[in-house]
Formats: C-alpha cells, sequence, structure tokens
C-alpha cells in the first residue's frame, strides 16, 4: 500500500471512529433525556391529582365539621363520609409518595447524562491535543503513526466511559414496582 | 416495643418518604445516606431490618449486605434491597451476597409496609 493510502485509511478510521463513538453517546443522552422527561411529566400529572384529591377531601371534611359545629346532628351520610376521610387522604397521600419517587430516578438519569457530556468534551479535548502536535511539515509517516495513536486513545477512552457509568434506569412509568422476597 | 429499621439510601428524599411511610406504620427508622454511613449506622445500634438501595457512592448496597453478613450480629438479619435495579442478573447478585428480598423503586407504602410486615412482624 503507498504512503497515500495508509495515510488515508488512517484518516478514515479516525473519522468514522470520532463519527461512531460520538453518536453512540449522543444517543444514550438523547435516551436518557427522553426518559426524564417521561418521567417529569408522569409525576407533575399524578402530583397534580393527589394535590387536588387531598384538597378535596379535606374540604368536605371541613364542611362536615362546619355543620356539626353549628349544631347540626350528623346524619349516618356525615358519620360514614368522616370516618372514610383519613383512609381517603391517607390513600392519596401514598399515590403522592410513589410519584415524588420521580426525584430519585431523574437524578439518575441526569447524573448519566452529565457524565456522558463530560466524557464526550474529554473525548473531543484528546482529539484537538493530538491535533496540535501535527505540524504542517510533520511527514506522512509520522502522521499515520499520530493518527493511530489518537485512533487507539478515543476508543479506550469511549470504552472506558462506558464502564464508568451507572445502569440506566428502566422504569418509564411511576407505577409500585416488582416485590420478590427470596 | 417497635422495630428498628435501617433505611439506606443516598437520596435523601427517598429516604425522607421511606422514614415517613414506615414510622407511620409504627416502626424506628434510621437513616445512612451510603453503605459505609450504614454499615457504621448499624454496628452502633442493633437493628431489626435493613433496608438497602443499590447504587450509592462509597459503598453500594451489594457490598454493604456482603459485609454485614461477615458480622455474626447480622448473619440471620432480614435485608431487603429498594433499588431501582430490576434486572434477573442483578437479583441474582443480591440473593447471592444474602438479600431476603427485592423491592423494585418506586415504591407503594402500603405495599412496603406489607413486605416489612411479612419478614419482621
Amino acid at each position: 500500500m503507498t504512503r497515500k493510502k495508509i495515510l488515508g485509511s488512517h484518516v478514515k478510521r479516525l473519522l468514522s471512529g470520532v463519527s461512531l463513538h460520538g453518536r453512540r453517546h449522543l444517543t444514550e443522552v438523547e435516551t436518557d433525556l427522553l426518559q426524564t422527561e417521561l418521567l417529569l411529566e408522569e409525576a407533575i400529572d399524578k402530583l397534580t391529582a393527589s394535590f387536588m384529591a387531598v384538597h378535596g377531601a379535606v374540604g368536605a371534611r371541613q364542611e362536615a365539621i362546619e355543620r356539626l359545629l353549628d349544631g347540626g346532628t350528623p346524619t349516618p351520610e356525615d358519620r360514614a363520609l368522616l370516618r372514610s376521610m383519613s383512609g381517603e387522604v391517607g390513600a392519596h397521600v401514598n399515590t403522592a409518595i410513589t410519584s415524588m419517587q420521580f426525584q430519585d430516578m431523574t437524578a439518575q438519569l441526569i447524573e448519566r447524562t452529565l457524565r456522558r457530556v463530560a466524557g464526550l468534551r474529554d473525548f473531543l479535548g484528546t482529539l484537538s491535543e493530538h491535533g496540535a502536535d501535527i505540524a504542517p511539515e510533520t511527514d506522512s509517516d509520522e502522521i499515520v503513526e499520530r493518527l493511530g495513536k489518537v485512533s487507539m486513545a478515543l476508543a479506550i477512552q469511549s470504552l472506558e466511559l462506558r464502564s464508568m457509568l451507572r445502569r440506566s434506569v428502566e422504569q418509564k412509568h411511576l407505577e409500585s414496582g416488582d416485590v420478590e422476597l427470596f | 416495643m417497635a422495630k428498628t429499621i435501617l433505611a439506606v439510601d443516598d437520596s435523601s428524599s427517598l429516604r425522607q418518604m421511606v422514614a415517613f411511610s414506615l414510622k407511620a406504620a409504627g416502626y424506628n427508622v434510621v437513616e445512612a445516606v451510603d453503605g459505609q454511613d450504614g454499615l457504621e449506622k448499624a454496628k452502633m445500634q442493633a437493628v431489626d431490618l435493613v433496608l438497602t438501595d443499590q447504587n450509592m457512592p462509597k459503598m453500594d448496597g451489594l457490598q454493604l449486605i456482603r459485609t454485614l453478613r461477615t458480622l455474626p450480629e447480622y448473619a440471620k438479619t432480614p435485608i431487603l434491597m429498594l433499588t431501582t435495579e430490576s434486572s434477573d442478573e442483578m437479583k441474582t447478585k443480591g440473593r447471592a451476597a444474602g438479600a431476603n428480598g427485592w423491592l423494585v423503586k418506586p415504591f407503594d407504602p402500603q405495599r412496603l409496609i406489607e413486605v416489612v410486615k411479612k419478614v419482621i412482624g
């Protein structure tokens, strides 16, 4: 193979490596951001519904109490209403607690995203550092050697980044998770 | 006398929600911010059940379980994982480390209490 062809194949390898690793990390970032959006949207919907339900239940309880304070005799409906309200409010609070756990999951997704973004910045930094070492008068053998090194450094960096990341959060909804006793 | 549960999680909001739910059911709750902190608190005070997250700084949940199982006082204490991890591979690792159960987040307070009651009464 001529020097020109060798150089060309190294440039091709470097460019395809940058493209492949860069796109792979950005796809993961995109996936994590979309999942974060899904969880946030569902959390806001559910928390709003829980808040309104608690507000409604407390309001109804207050009306029943007001009637009693005004000297009214509690009707069987009032008694049943007052007795059931603690359970009703408790159920709404439980739903809210499940929904509030979006924070734990989205925090993990955001941490992964931040690490990937930082990893990509380091990746581009490595490219820039190696590129700066190549002067216009550098001969083609040396350029080939440097391109080989930078391709290898980028591949290692990309693998290191993937291995240091926590597993992705798989939850896409805020429903109670599975329970398994061993 | 109320039973004591050690809740280990690096998310303060999650710890608060676990503590709120379990205290409402009559349990004492000791909170720890990661596996290392959980281990220290478990050594300082006897607990009836450990409820731990998996992914935490300093020491993760599996490391905490393995270390606790080497201590004679925690050889038989029930330990439950409460984590976002849901793969069979991780559950197998948890079981091998000495966990007695696996709860996937998010948790429902009522269901959590039912499980805790089933395990420690």
